[in-house]
């Protein structure tokens, strides 16, 4: 099949693709890599009247360092280059090492940052990981910007906060706290798949190994990212030990995920293998603080 | 709109409109290289470097390369003078069929580029978005670090396939001989090596082109992209024809109203039951008279599965076309369906098959396709005597061939007023007879012709779509081209057969097998095409590799609403061998002995009879009269081998079992052993000619079908081996009905053994030939001693003359005539080839997850004429059967929607996720096949899911009776064994 006819409108920079969105919005859809908007459209399950292509828009394409920590990533750089790109190793390890579980070199290549995030699949590495690095998103329109946070940027199944005539322009990734460590675990059935489930865990200990921080973000577990909020309180002042591991496994997967039976798994194997999952990602992250 | 492209270093300025693909714009400019395998970039197959960067074309707007520059294949070689990548894929045997190789090459060049010195990881993830399912991954591997050494300045160092020195095999040989088994190939390791050992030396005749790692005498057009698929030709007034299918899994169709449609301008015509003929038929590509039953008609007012055809619509245009299917309107009376075989023969399932002209359907109101029964001895009193009975049942389910290029087929008349077919077919013979009566046309007015065609694996040994195209040409009179797309190849193509199949076994006290029965519940879809065969072929596997005086096969062969199974690779092996293979090692750790002992007291041996082979013939039970005798078997020499390389008594080291500090993960290996056959006896039936010409060249036609095996070139090196020319002195042309000889075509892993007789014949008969007109020449009253040899007749007494000369001779000087032979071949034999095969994995016993770590197979094929592409089928056939054991699997809603028919969800290995590999030749001499050659295109499909179940219960104590082994699937049988 081929998608069904509509306007293409390459825009050559920001502003006039804001024009474009803010006079095409509610007809139009943006095209940024495509590898997930093409595919839906090759099959018409997406229609749109409009295309707005970003990809002329390069100065969304960037990766910088912030002065206190962290990094602002334009929405059009590829998952390839934060694949290979030195500031976000060193900065964000956890979004470095991850982006390789992202489907296949082809895919990164083309692939943006602010697309998948704007997609909003459940399913996606992407945000997952912005929820749980507690990333916030730069939305402009014509006339305004408003920064919004991961957290509060997911609403529902593919449901983002992004108003139609908005665009996603960059991604501001705040610094971990300190004595932070990481992991990122996910079960696909193979490499590169959608994950049947997954978790990004971080977790900071004090001197004394006692954790004074923790954040549990599941994959593919609910309709959007799912926090574990109350999984992840019951960690700090506690040592990492069996005992607390089990007890935030096991408030998190009883009362913090909801997920659904699919192609690949039903929701009680889902369940179980986001516990599994947190069980390991949790021992990882802690012993990645590095003092 | 326009578009202004840099394509190969030149300008372009490209019309076309937003919402083309970049793919359908380069095809359109042709650039046929750039091909297609989905709508969603999940084949790869589209690749190309935008800006120097693998992408993917299928899924990218041809818009939004505007300004960009472009890298296809066709930009990097000039005539034969290569591009490095190209000719390691080349020399390496990376190549099969073909379609997707420029894009893997593109992906190298992309690759090395950036990194020119890779790993091997390194090569595996830049292939990892392009599916391959032919080569396994290891050949592509290994051609692009050969590329990156000769990029490099180094000499490239890689004979991919260690050709050791002959040895008599040593059944005692011990772990010093174990460096051998895996040599050191140096900077060139990769995860796959190849050995051949030959077993007797005294029996193999030295040859010179014959056994021989010969490059493909296709692969510089497929390393190339050239135009050689279906696809890649241009026809002036060519229309697109698209499917209208079921969106139900059984209805009745009260009314077609296709008006609306035949009113959009551009359409052309609009095909279905109400205006096509209803004629009777079985769709299956096999021998006149087809078997039984006939149950299908093009068009019909019934569908039986979600994506049986309704309707179809030649257009202007693809997008015409789907507008075209949008208007039609179906009125359909939705019926109950039935979707498993154990639902169908219950009573009270919906009725399939109530049409009143279907011909020698067994019991269609019980949904029962076919019984078969087969027996020798008596199973009741075997079990009656036994000293242990067991029973178990299996359950193997639905995937697809997945062929990387779908169904294709271009229909058009030529000047003489004949319909010429060009289609991706296994089977061009059959499809001519079969389409015939169908399109109302003599079988003298058609045409088929199969160029390259991009996989098959048995989904195009099927007359499928043909009669489609040929009924809108004859409509139109203009020429009619219908691709499927992925999502229809999986739901309106073929599929293989799921089965319930529960085997009883009788044990001696001292364990030698003395009862077994095997009854099977077998799920043929909607129709019964190869429904009877393969459940035929299913029996006769899974009772032929064991010794034992009475043995039983009963099955029944149901319809339910699920789409069709037919023939794929492997061909109801897989499915048994799955079954009875699992139920071996069952009954191995049930007596508490070793598996393979216990195999081995029962397994069959040279001299043995395949005792229910004559009641368990392929096509009409009369084509095996006489129980056939096996007359070369290394099945114990593969079992020592394959051993020897998996290291199989690492079993009994307990701290290999497990890995440090992950106590949920447990080590296993498991194994099989495999039989299975070459050709259909009495039945298949391969001709080949063979001419000269002026220049001592040979062009060589034969009819039988190259779907990207290398057939094309190992029945070359057997023409080559009896005329003592070179390889590149054999043109071979396959395979054009108007043009070579009948062949069955390709499948029951005939090709070698079948066609590669008749080519030896033919090449025989002109090589007398040439020796008597030596005998003229050099004035020879006797000239029966005249030897062939580096392009020269030689006399007995050392003087000779060149072929060119010969061939100048008889055709321009002196009593002329044309040297050429025609020959043909049908053999009463199907001479088994035997493998070990050796799996080892790694179990996450808390999620399930298994992973394969390691596989070996050790295939005795008798005698090797090709190692570059024997070793390329093992382990490509390895890699499908690796998925059909652990991850493929067509599921469906409760409506009988294909819920995944698309890779991704459908899930196909990718180069970054390959275990490690070993294939290892066995030689034996096949007395009955050409130079000693047995068949090896399908064994390597029959013992990967057994090893595998049985290397998870070697891990894990748990025995899974049903593939695949998704990490649910496991987890669920582990907790309740542990529960």
């Amino acid at each position: 099949m081929k998608p069904a006819p509509f306007e293409y409108i390459a825009p050559n920079n920001l502003d006039e693709a804001l024009i474009a969105m803010e006079v095409n919005g509610f007809d139009g859809k943006l095209l940024a890599g495509g590898q997930s908007l093409i595919p839906v459209m090759n099959f018409r399950l997406a229609q749109p009247a409009v295309i707005v292509d970003l990809n002329g828009v390069t100065e969304l394409d960037f990766i910088r360092p912030n002065p206190g920590g962290g990094v602002t990533i334009g929405a059009l750089t590829r998952q390839s280059r934060l694949e290979h790109d030195a500031i976000v190793r060193d900065r964000v390890p956890l979004l470095h090492a991850t982006i390789p579980f992202i489907a296949h070199p082809q895919i990164r290549n083309r692939g943006t940052i602010g697309g998948s995030l704007a997609h909003a699949d459940p399913a996606g590495e992407l945000p997952v990981l912005s929820v749980a690095l507690q990333a916030r998103f730069k939305l402009q329109r014509y006339d305004k910007e408003r920064w919004v946070n991961a957290t509060d940027f997911y609403q529902a199944l593919f449901m983002t906060a992004l108003e139609p005539q908005e665009i996603m322009t960059a991604i501001e990734i705040p610094p971990l706290p300190p004595r932070t460590g990481w992991a990122f675990q996910e079960l696909a059935r193979r490499h590169g798949d959608y994950a049947q489930a997954g978790v990004a865990t971080l977790i900071a200990l004090d001197d004394d190994g006692v954790c004074t921080y923790a954040r549990l973000v599941f994959l593919n577990v609910g309709e959007i990212p799912m926090v574990a909020t109350e999984a992840a309180q019951l960690l700090v002042g506690e040592r990492i030990s069996a005992e607390s591991i089990t007890a935030v496994v096991n408030h998190a997967i009883q009362h913090e995920i909801e997920p659904t039976s699919d192609v690949h798994a039903s929701a009680d194997y889902k369940r179980h293998l986001a516990g599994v999952l947190t069980k390991r990602a949790i021992r990882q992250a802690a012993n990645r603080v590095t003092s | 709109m326009h578009i202004h492209l840099i394509i190969n270093n030149e300008e372009k300025t490209v019309t076309c409109t937003p919402d083309d693909t970049l793919l359908r714009v380069l095809r359109r400019e042709g650039y046929f290289s750039v091909r297609f395998g989905s709508d969603t970039g999940e084949t790869g197959a589209a690749a190309i470097r935008l800006d120097g960067e693998l992408v993917t074309a299928d899924i990218m707007l041809a818009a939004q390369a505007d300004g960009h520059t472009i890298e296809t294949i066709e930009g990097m070689s000039n005539g034969l003078d290569l591009h490095p990548i190209q000719r390691a894929f080349i020399e390496t045997g990376a190549i099969q069929s073909g379609y997707n190789t420029p894009a893997m090459v593109l992906a190298a060049k992309a690759l090395l580029a950036r990194n020119p010195n890779p790993t091997e990881a390194d090569v595996r993830d830049a292939l990892s978005g392009i599916l391959d399912r032919e080569t396994g991954y290891v050949k592509p591997v290994q051609a692009i670090l050969v590329a990156a050494a000769m990029l490099r300045g180094e000499a490239p160092n890689l004979p991919p396939i260690h050709v050791l020195t002959p040895v008599e095999y040593d059944p005692g040989f011990g772990d010093s001989d174990r460096d051998e088994l895996t040599p050191d190939v140096g900077d060139m390791a990769t995860q796959t090596k190849t050995e051949i050992r030959p077993k007797i030396t005294s029996d193999i005749p030295e040859t010179s082109v014959v056994g021989k790692p010969e490059q493909k005498v296709d692969a510089i057009k497929l390393a190339k992209g050239n135009p050689a698929f279906v696809d890649d030709i241009e026809m002036r007034g060519m229309l697109y024809a698209k499917l209208l299918t079921s969106p139900h899994a059984h209805a009745r169709i009260l009314d077609i109203d296709d008006s609306a449609a035949l009113a959009l301008p551009g359409v052309h015509a609009v095909i279905h039951y109400k205006n096509v003929e209803r004629v009777i038929y079985a769709s299956g590509g096999q021998s006149y008279p087809n078997p039984p039953p006939y149950d299908q008609v093009s068009f019909d007012n019934k569908v039986r599965h979600v994506g049986d055809r309704v309707a179809a619509v030649a257009a202007e245009s693809l997008a015409l076309a789907e507008e075209a299917l949008k208007l039609i309107k179906v009125d359909y009376e939705v019926l109950p369906a039935v979707l498993d075989e154990r639902d169908a023969i219950k009573p009270g399932a919906p009725i399939i098959h109530d049409e009143p002209d279907a011909i020698d359907i067994h019991d269609a109101q019980r949904n029962i396709s076919h019984h078969i029964e087969a027996e020798t001895g008596s199973v009741e009193q075997g079990f009656a005597e036994a000293a242990h009975v067991f029973e178990n049942t299996y359950r193997v389910h639905q995937v697809q061939q997945c062929p990387i290029e779908p169904h294709i087929a271009i229909a058009y008349w030529d000047s003489d007023e004949r319909l010429t077919l060009r289609t991706s077919t296994q089977v061009p013979f059959h499809v001519r007879r079969m389409v015939a009566p169908l399109l109302g046309l003599p079988v003298k007015r058609i045409r088929v012709i199969k160029p390259r065609i991009g996989g098959g694996f048995g989904a195009k040994q099927e007359m499928l779509i043909e009669d489609i195209v040929g009924h809108l040409c004859i409509k139109t009179g203009r020429p009619v081209r219908l691709e499927l797309t992925r999502e229809e190849e999986f739901m309106s193509s073929r599929t293989r057969h799921p089965q319930t199949i529960t085997f009883k076994s009788g044990v001696s006290a001292d364990g030698k097998l003395v009862a077994q029965q095997m009854t099977t519940l077998a799920n043929t879809g909607a129709y019964g095409t190869h429904g009877l065969t393969v459940q035929t072929v299913s029996g006769l596997r899974g009772l032929s590799t064991y010794n034992c005086p009475n043995k039983r096969f009963d099955c029944h062969v149901m319809y339910t609403n699920i789409p069709v199974p037919g023939a794929y690779r492997g061909y109801g092996a897989p499915q048994a061998l799955f079954a009875l293979e699992v139920h071996m090692d069952e009954i191995a750790h049930a007596l508490g002995m070793d598996v393979i002992e216990f195999r081995r007291k029962n397994w069959v041996n040279e001299g043995d009879g395949i005792d229910i082979a004559p009641h368990l013939g392929e096509g009409e039970k009369e084509t095996v009269t006489e129980i056939p005798i096996i007359l070369s078997n290394a099945l114990a020499e593969c079992v020592d081998f394959g051993k020897q390389a998996i290291g199989w008594d690492r079993r009994d080291d307990p701290e290999w079992r497990n890995v440090p500090g992950k106590p949920h993960q447990k080590r296993g290996l498991g194994m099989a052993v495999c039989m299975h056959g070459t050709a259909i006896p009495g039945l298949d039936m391969g001709g080949a000619s063979i001419k000269i010409n002026d220049d001592g060249s040979f062009n060589v036609l034969v009819g039988a079908t190259d779907l990207g095996t290398g057939s094309d070139t190992v029945l070359s090196q057997i023409a080559a081996e009896v005329l003592g020319v070179p390889l590149e002195d054999i043109i071979i042309y396959s395979s054009d009905t108007d043009m070579t000889p009948f062949d069955t075509g390709a499948y029951a892993s005939s090709t070698t053994y079948i066609s590669g007789t008749a080519i030896k014949k033919s090449a025989e008969g002109v090589r007398e030939q040439i020796k008597e007109r030596a005998g003229l020449m050099l004035d020879l009253d006797d000239w029966s001693g005249v030897e062939l040899r580096n392009r020269h007749a030689w006399a007995p007494d050392g003087r000779s003359v060149s072929l060119e000369q010969i061939a100048l001779h008889s055709l321009h000087q002196d009593q002329q005539r044309q040297i050429m032979h025609t020959a043909s071949f049908v053999s009463y034999e199907s001479p088994p080839p035997f493998a070990g095969q050796f799996v080892e994995v790694l179990v996450d016993t808390e999620t399930g997850q298994v992973t394969v770590e390691k596989m070996v197979m050790a295939v005795d094929a008798g005698v090797v004429i090709n190692p570059l592409t024997a070793s390329g089928q093992v382990e490509g056939g390895m890699v499908q059967a690796l998925g059909y054991a652990h991850c493929e699997e067509m599921r469906y809603d409760e409506a009988g929607r294909m819920v995944n028919p698309q890779f991704g969800p459908y899930k196909i290995y990718r180069a970054d996720e390959m275990p490690e590999m070993g294939v290892i030749l066995v030689q034996t001499h096949e007395p009955s096949g050409p130079f000693g050659a047995k068949a090896i295109a399908e064994i390597p499909k029959d013992g990967v899911a057994p090893a595998l179940s049985n290397a998870v219960f070697d891990a894990t104590g748990v025995r899974i009776r049903q593939i695949p082994f998704t990490p649910e699937r496991v987890w669920q049988a582990i907790s309740k064994q542990f529960a």
